[in-house]
């Protein structure tokens, strides 16, 4: 049983890709219903303001507008929010940022829609928008909800910091800032509506947990859970930005009331400005180490900017202070985090989920420390990292597998870091330009937290259906968003079952056929639900030899499939004998283990990702611009069930991570975005990723995992923002210490190196 | 006012009546249920919804549908299908170069469009051609290999050899 088998961690083709390649897909955008409505949606023309009144009477006079809808017309709670419901479904008194929802429009054609949405009649009063965190945690400033604008704090002390400072040889002290990034995920917010066969409300529409969906749905309806249906197999992107409600509740609504099938695709304008964000945060850092090179404080302070609502900005604030001190034993550890409300947007769950922006900050003091104690910035790392057993930077200890030094040993194993020392580039992009070129290499170290921590309840259950040929349909409850998870799956089934993965099949997030399997975020899904199911596989073994017991007399223990075949200590049986025409299906849960002790809020975690990401650059002195040319990835997921995803991940979160260094930022003024579209929010291309990206398995197993995996699509790629930073250091000799780093940036640093 | 067209779409001749302001894209996914071209932005940015409109590529949000009359256009649909997949399909999917997939009917109508006119083209060529096509979820460099791994293929067919 514990013989891995081929099918696990081989490079197999995606079980959506044929689909996917033959434009074959139906994707949340596409989806059309006869007779259905287009839905608009009427979002705030201030960022800040009262509403006074509002007049849907001009939109109502535009043929084709079927049906304006306002706060009055939501039937349950007008709130919703994963974690605090402070966000109106349909703003009533006041909007708060430029994408609060203030009417929904259903109209024949989209062109209808949009017109009876731009003669929604609102009459405002305008407010000054909030739009300074620090100004709007000050005491007399206007808070935008009942309990004013700090939305959540935290506050965690371990050791003795001024005593661990005074031993301290060297002390490093910065501030950072790192901007509000978009997901800027490929499909943006979309979905149907309309009544199923058995008189259920369906959404199926764009998301990343179905259960979370239907009961938010449900509560603003005020309707019984049962009579929401909530499907959304395959989305388009999302990486924490379809994690809270965006279509599903107003297209439901609409639905409601005019009895029709509805339908919304945003625009990418409204995308931007409407859904959450990655954080924008403020950060200090001030960390110190012996002559020895060991670590001993790191005083961190982070205000992040969580805009308009909650969302997810308190955990995610609860994870950057978790991860302050990062993959390292520090004695003394101080660490104070703000989440304020204002009206910037607002922001929650993106790929790192505050391990992001932590990140940058202590990284880039790391290289600072072992410059200045004169280090090798890897040696300092490896120094420090922790290993199972050790109290992680908040004081808990460390009970998962914890490979984070091998992955800096693997890093450092690797060619990119040992080529470090040539300052020169060895190919040139463009020759003539070689006396202006500079070339540089960093790293960085990161870990992160899986799953949903302590306090949340994380949990995935699977269904799992034999049928009489020997065929088998899984049923999870997650989504498809472009991780490659329902492939993973199917892969441990495989292995478990020794079914080849031709007689398997997949469905996936339906609240009406499949178990609730947890939220698709957290770098969990492989974990949790790769590890339910193998329960199930487990499970349906036992089943079978029970069964066959009672049947064929055979003596007690599980059997196992062979094609169409039983076979078991009583020998061979075609599972037809025992099945007839019936399924057999089995459910299995498992639920996540957690740490011992709860330091509040989903903290700590008991299990982390590590990685090492060592990224070399080429920056041209004369025009200041970065080219990133190789990265390395040693990242430690545990056991790699698919190599080939395991790869695809790594390397879309590098360009991410380049994003995030180089060119991404939400700009907005006075609460007004001035980034609305792919022209001025600009990411990677094909221009942008270097050629040479190598992604190494450094596989600790986690036992507690299917076949060991952990999930890495965060760790991916955290680490790579810092470790391009790094590197820009290492070749200029200049350190930035605001994201993203623009030629401009270079070129105003380099002039003043100079004088 | 509506505006008569003919337009051969993946081999098949359509007489539609579309607006003035209706856009390619929006002909092909609304009125032919063709939603294999993706809307992405609608103004020209992304690449998601990229067809061939004479062989060569398009954004389609950016063509107006009345444009089209009298031309040919080819989308994702037209290219193959599952079981009989057209070489570019088929090295996306063996390169795992899709991921959500939302950006690969834009990319491999881009690729092909390249690969018609230059059948061997340089890295660096394939990166220039595919730079206005998005891609959120890879590193691009999949993409890439797949690009070439089916040029080096769809060459060898031309030549009638077996790659
Ligand atoms: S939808 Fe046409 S380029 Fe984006
Ligand atoms: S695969 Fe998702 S955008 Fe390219």
């Amino acid at each position: 049983m514990d013989k891995t088998p081929s099918v696990v961690g081989a490079r197999v083709k995606r079980i959506d890709a044929e689909d996917k390649v033959a434009g074959r897909t139906l994707y949340p955008s596409d989806k059309t219903l006869p007779g259905m409505l287009w839905v608009e949606v009427v979002r705030a023309a201030h960022p800040h303001a009262r509403i006074r009144e509002i007049d849907v009477k001009p939109a109502l006079e535009v043929p084709g507008v079927v049906r304006v809808l306002t706060h009055r017309d939501v039937p349950g709670e007008n709130a919703f929010g994963i974690q605090i419901q402070d966000m109106p479904v349909l703003c009533f008194d006041r909007v708060r940022y430029l994408g609060d929802a203030v009417a929904l429009v259903g109209a024949e054609t989209r062109q209808a829609a949009r017109e009876g949405a731009r003669r929604v009649r609102v009459d405002y009063e305008v407010l000054e928008p909030i739009t300074d965190p620090e100004a709007a945690m000050a005491p007399g400033a206007v808070a935008l909800h009942p309990k004013g604008n700090i939305m959540h704090q935290g506050h965690f002390e371990k050791g003795d910091l001024a005593a661990g400072f005074a031993c301290c040889a060297v002390i490093v002290e910065n501030d950072y800032s790192v901007p509000m990034i978009d997901h800027a995920f490929l499909e943006t917010e979309a979905g149907i509506s309309y009544y199923d066969e058995h008189g259920r409300l369906t959404v199926d529409a764009c998301g990343q947990y179905i259960y979370r969906d239907q009961t938010q749905i449900a509560r603003a309806l005020g309707l019984p859970l049962h009579q929401v249906r909530v499907m959304a197999p395959i989305v388009g992107g999302a990486f924490g930005g379809k994690d809270e409600v965006t279509v599903q509740i107003h297209l439901a609504l609409m639905t409601f009331h005019t009895q029709r099938p509805c339908r919304m695709v945003a625009t990418r304008e409204e995308s931007i400005v409407s859904h959450t964000k990655r954080h924008p945060v403020k950060m200090s850092y001030k960390t110190g180490a012996d002559r020895q090179g060991n670590l001993l404080c790191v005083q961190a302070r982070f205000v992040a900017d969580t805009g308009a609502y909650a969302s997810l900005g308190g955990p995610v604030l609860n994870v950057m202070m978790e991860h302050a001190a990062g993959p390292y034993r520090v004695p003394n550890v101080k660490v104070d985090g703000y989440a304020v409300y204002t009206n910037n947007g607002f922001s929650g769950a993106f790929r790192g989920f505050g391990c992001t922006q932590a990140c940058v900050g202590l990284e880039s003091q790391m290289d600072l420390m072992a410059a200045a104690l004169r280090l090798d910035p890897l040696k300092f790392r490896e120094q420090n990292v922790l290993h199972k057993g050790d109290l992680a930077g908040l004081g808990y200890p460390m009970t998962c597998e914890v490979g984070a030094g091998r992955t800096v040993r693997s890093a450092q194993r690797g060619a990119l870091y040992r080529s470090r020392r040539r300052r020169a580039p060895a190919k040139p992009a463009t020759p003539s330009l070689k006396p202006y070129l500079r070339r540089g290499v960093g790293v960085a170290t990161q870990m992160q937290g899986l799953g949903l921590g302590i306090g949340i309840p994380d949990y995935a259950e699977v269904g799992l259906d034999l049928r009489p040929d020997g065929t088998l349909q899984l049923r999870a409850g997650t989504n498809e968003i472009g991780q490659g998870a329902y492939t993973a799956y199917l892969q441990i089934l495989s292995g478990r079952l020794g079914v080849p993965l031709s007689r398997l099949s997949m469905v996936g997030a339906d609240t009406a056929l499949t178990p609730d399997s947890g939220t698709t975020t957290a770098s969990r899904t492989i974990f949790a639900v790769g590890k339910a199911v193998e329960l199930a596989a487990e499970k349906l073994e036992r089943v079978l030899g029970e069964r066959a017991e009672r049947a064929f007399g055979w003596a007690p223990g599980p059997a196992r499939l062979q094609g169409d075949q039983l076979a078991g200590s009583g020998g061979r049986r075609p599972l037809r004998e025992l099945l007839g025409d019936e399924e057999l299906s089995v459910q299995a849960v498992f639920h996540v283990p957690v740490a011992e002790r709860e330091m509040g809020d989903g903290l700590p975690h008991r299990f982390y990702s590590f990685g090492t990401h060592v990224a070399e650059v080429e920056v041209n002195t004369l025009t200041g611009e970065i080219a990133v040319t190789a990265v390395e990835a040693h990242l430690d997921g545990g056991k790699v069930i698919s190599r080939t995803g395991f790869e695809g991940q790594s390397e879309g979160g590098i360009a991410q991570g380049i994003g995030y260094a180089l060119m991404e930022e939400v700009r907005l003024e006075g609460g007004r975005f001035l980034t609305t579209n792919f022209h001025t929010y600009v990411i990677p291309t094909s221009l942008d990723v270097p050629e040479d990206l190598r992604t190494v398995p450094v596989e600790v197993r986690e036992p507690e995992g299917p076949y060991g995996a952990k999930g890495i699509s965060e760790t991916a790629m955290v680490g790579v923002t810092p470790a391009v930073l790094n590197a820009i250091a290492d070749a200029l000799g200049v350190r930035f210490f605001r994201l993203p780093v623009r030629a401009e940036d270079v070129l105003a640093a380099l002039q003043e190196k100079k004088t | 006012m509506a505006i008569p067209i003919r337009v051969k779409v993946n081999g098949q001749v359509e007489a539609l009546e579309v607006a003035p302001d209706e856009s390619l894209l929006s002909m092909l996914r609304e009125r032919l249920d063709l939603t294999g071209a993706k809307e992405g932005c609608n103004e020209g940015e992304c690449g998601a919804c990229v067809v061939l409109l004479d062989g060569k590529a398009v954004n389609a949000c950016l063509v107006l549908a009345a444009e089209a009359d009298g031309h040919e256009v080819t989308t994702i649909e037209g290219l193959g299908r599952p079981g009989a997949l057209h070489p570019l399909q088929k090295a996306f999917l063996a390169h795992q170069a899709v991921q959500c997939g939302f950006c690969t009917p834009g990319m491999i109508m881009t690729a092909l469009s390249l690969l018609l006119e230059n059948p061997a083209p340089t890295e660096e060529e394939v990166r220039t051609a595919i730079s206005g096509n998005l891609c959120r979820c890879t590193g691009y460099r999949q993409i890439l290999d797949a690009v070439q791994a089916a040029a080096q293929e769809m060459r060898a067919g031309a030549q009638g050899r077996r790659p």
